[in-house]
């Protein structure tokens, strides 16, 4: 069983009155790239925060690596590489010297600093102050994972980089998995979770509302698909009755349908008749996350019932589900 | 304490210190300039100062009237009001910047994303705010020394350099209550709003003390209470307890700043 690399128990956070995280419990297991996806001021970088101990939970507790993230935690800053959301830099201090800086404080990673600001085709001999958004971006990131650490939490890491970057950005993500780093990251950007996350935590109004695996994800999406039959439609087909099946349209020997959960009923039905045609288009992962949005809680409660799920994620990683 | 944090900051503010220091001095050179002018026409000068409100000169912390002397001059010119002005002027930006600006800026978040105590970048801080505090009072007696000699004033040394610790405390003393300003506020110009409105509360506290018995028991909570640096220079002794009670005032402030930062929430 992977061990628990990052967990938080009933986290909450009220500003004052207001309401930051509440009992948010998560598990993000040793080597998995976990996305936190949630519309701005869903909770996304107040948990972030808590986990990195710049904010204190007003109730519940996190932690990393075994460490408290508040008591503990410049503990847990010697093994996080923290990228934060709309990261500031020092405006006169050249990019370079942000390396060393970040270098003596934490006794570790000029070289491998220097390694990534080459590879990211950043120019460090110039001020902060001077550069783009992307430019800062890319710095900031840097200064992240300057010190190869085994836990790396970002809070929208591809803020203002140019697709190329991105790219780049993901390589070394990827890198760093493959080398047994652990990863959280927010993002609005679903295709990029799509791309590199192995589970995702969905935040709403504060609160955990799922947290999936992709290839559970993906099963739960949408189908679109379009059947053209051989001649005329069989008046007795039956497609309504088959779990899953909504929104059938009829248009001569074509049907239309969405379909949700497992394919396989509806391929035997269909195999029974002579089939011109059969195509399937999934709806974007952005659909999927936008019903989480929509739905009432009991719905999503609802949809996690085993008709529709497939088969159990191969490892325990369900976090807290409100 | 971290030394890269107070490398950093050092290297970040010697260039504002250092116009704070030019200032100083070419403020030191103006005066001492004029001061031979100024006590040619002594007899003059003094008959006017007699008539001036003794609570007015005690404000500029003269007691009594003697324009000959450079100490007294100076007291007026210098160390009783203008360098106090500058002084805190500098303290409060700094402090401003040690906490709320540098949240406010959002470069806490990336200091504090660092395996680096709390505790120990606002020590780190505070002993550079210390060199600079340090730094200006220094320059303040030897700029005298060096420009009262030069136009041939009495300058009295053992003056000037009893006057250097209470220079510094009187610094470190709104120091600490303008940094507890910095940590309690997220608002960087509220907690310069509130410094600078609570030392010109002490220093009117101050003046007003002189005409009432009342307030005068009040101001002993004020730090002008214990900043009286005309005997100072006259007596070339170094007034302990005033040390001692602006040091506490300075001890006060950042050690309750202290507790408020190490639980602050950074967002």
């Amino acid at each position: 069983m992977p061990d628990t690399i990052i967990s938080t128990s009933a986290l909450t956070k009220y500003y004052g009155k207001v309401l930051g995280v509440k009992d948010l419990d998560l598990e993000v297991v040793s080597g998995e790239v976990f996305g936190f996806l949630g519309p701005n001021g869903a909770g996304k970088t107040t948990t972030i925060r808590l986990l990195m101990g710049l904010l204190k939970p007003t109730a519940g507790s996190g932690s990393i690596l075994g460490l408290d993230t508040w008591s503990q935690t410049v503990g847990v800053k010697r093994k996080v590489g923290y990228l934060p959301g709309d990261a500031r830099l020092y405006r006169g201090m050249k990019g370079e010297e942000h390396i060393k800086y970040i270098a003596a404080l934490n006794g570790d990673g000029e070289k491998t600093g220097l390694e990534l600001a080459e590879r990211l085709d950043l120019d460090i001999s110039r001020r902060a102050g001077g550069y783009s958004r992307g430019m800062g971006q890319k710095l900031a990131i840097i200064l992240a994972l300057m010190k190869s650490p085994p836990v790396i939490i970002m809070d929208e890491p591809t803020n203002g980089l140019d697709p190329l970057t991105q790219r780049e950005l993901y390589e070394i993500l990827n890198e760093r998995r493959n080398e047994g780093a652990t990863i959280l990251f927010s993002s609005h950007n679903l295709p990029e979770v799509e791309r590199i996350c192995d589970r995702v935590g969905i935040i709403r109004q504060g609160e955990l509302v799922a947290t999936e695996r992709m290839e559970h994800l993906r099963a739960m999406r949408l189908r679109n698909v379009e059947i053209i039959f051989e001649g005329a439609m069989p008046a007795d087909l039956g497609l309504e009755s088959l779990p899953g099946v909504s929104e059938v349209e009829r248009m001569g020997n074509r049907a239309q349908l969405k379909l949700r959960g497992d394919i396989n009923p509806l391929l035997r039905l269909i195999a029974r008749y002579d089939v011109a045609d059969f195509s399937v288009s999934h709806a974007s992962l952005e659909d999927v996350f936008i019903e989480f949005y929509e739905l009432p809680e009991e719905k999503i409660e609802a949809e996690e019932t085993p008709a529709v799920k497939p088969p159990s994620p191969p490892r325990p990683l369900r976090g807290g589900r409100k | 304490m971290n030394l890269s944090v107070l490398r950093k900051n050092l290297s970040d503010r010697w260039a504002g210190t250092l116009v704070y220091a030019l200032g100083i001095l070419g403020y030191i050179l103006m005066i001492s300039a004029v001061y031979p002018t100024f006590k040619k026409t002594l007899t003059a000068k003094s008959a006017l100062l007699k008539n001036y409100p003794k609570g007015l000169l005690q404000l500029f912390g003269v007691k009594d009237i003697n324009a000959a002397s450079f100490n007294n001059y100076m007291t007026i010119e210098l160390v009783g009001f203008i360098w106090i002005i500058i002084m805190a002027a500098f303290v409060i930006a700094w402090t401003r910047a040690m906490i709320s600006g540098e949240i406010r800026d959002g470069t806490m978040e990336l200091l504090l994303a660092q395996p680096v105590e709390r505790w120990k970048v606002l020590v780190s801080e505070g002993v550079g705010l210390l060199a600079g505090i340090v730094t200006l009072t220094v320059v303040t007696v030897v700029g005298t020394f060096a420009f009262g000699s030069a136009f041939g004033a009495k300058v009295s040394y053992a003056g000037f350099a009893a006057f250097l610790p209470l220079g510094i405390c009187v610094a470190l003393a709104i120091a600490g209550y303008s940094l507890l300003f910095s940590a309690l506020l997220d608002d960087p110009r509220r907690a310069v709003m509130a410094s600078t409105g609570l030392t010109l509360f002490f220093y009117v506290l101050h003046f007003v003390s002189l005409y009432s018995k009342v307030v005068e028991k009040i101001d002993w909570f004020g730090v002008f209470h214990w900043y009286n640096p005309l005997p100072v220079l006259d007596g070339a002794t170094v007034p302990v307890k005033s040390v001692l009670i602006l040091l506490a005032f300075a001890a006060v402030g950042f050690g309750a700043a202290m507790v408020i930062f190490q639980r602050k929430d950074i967002k």
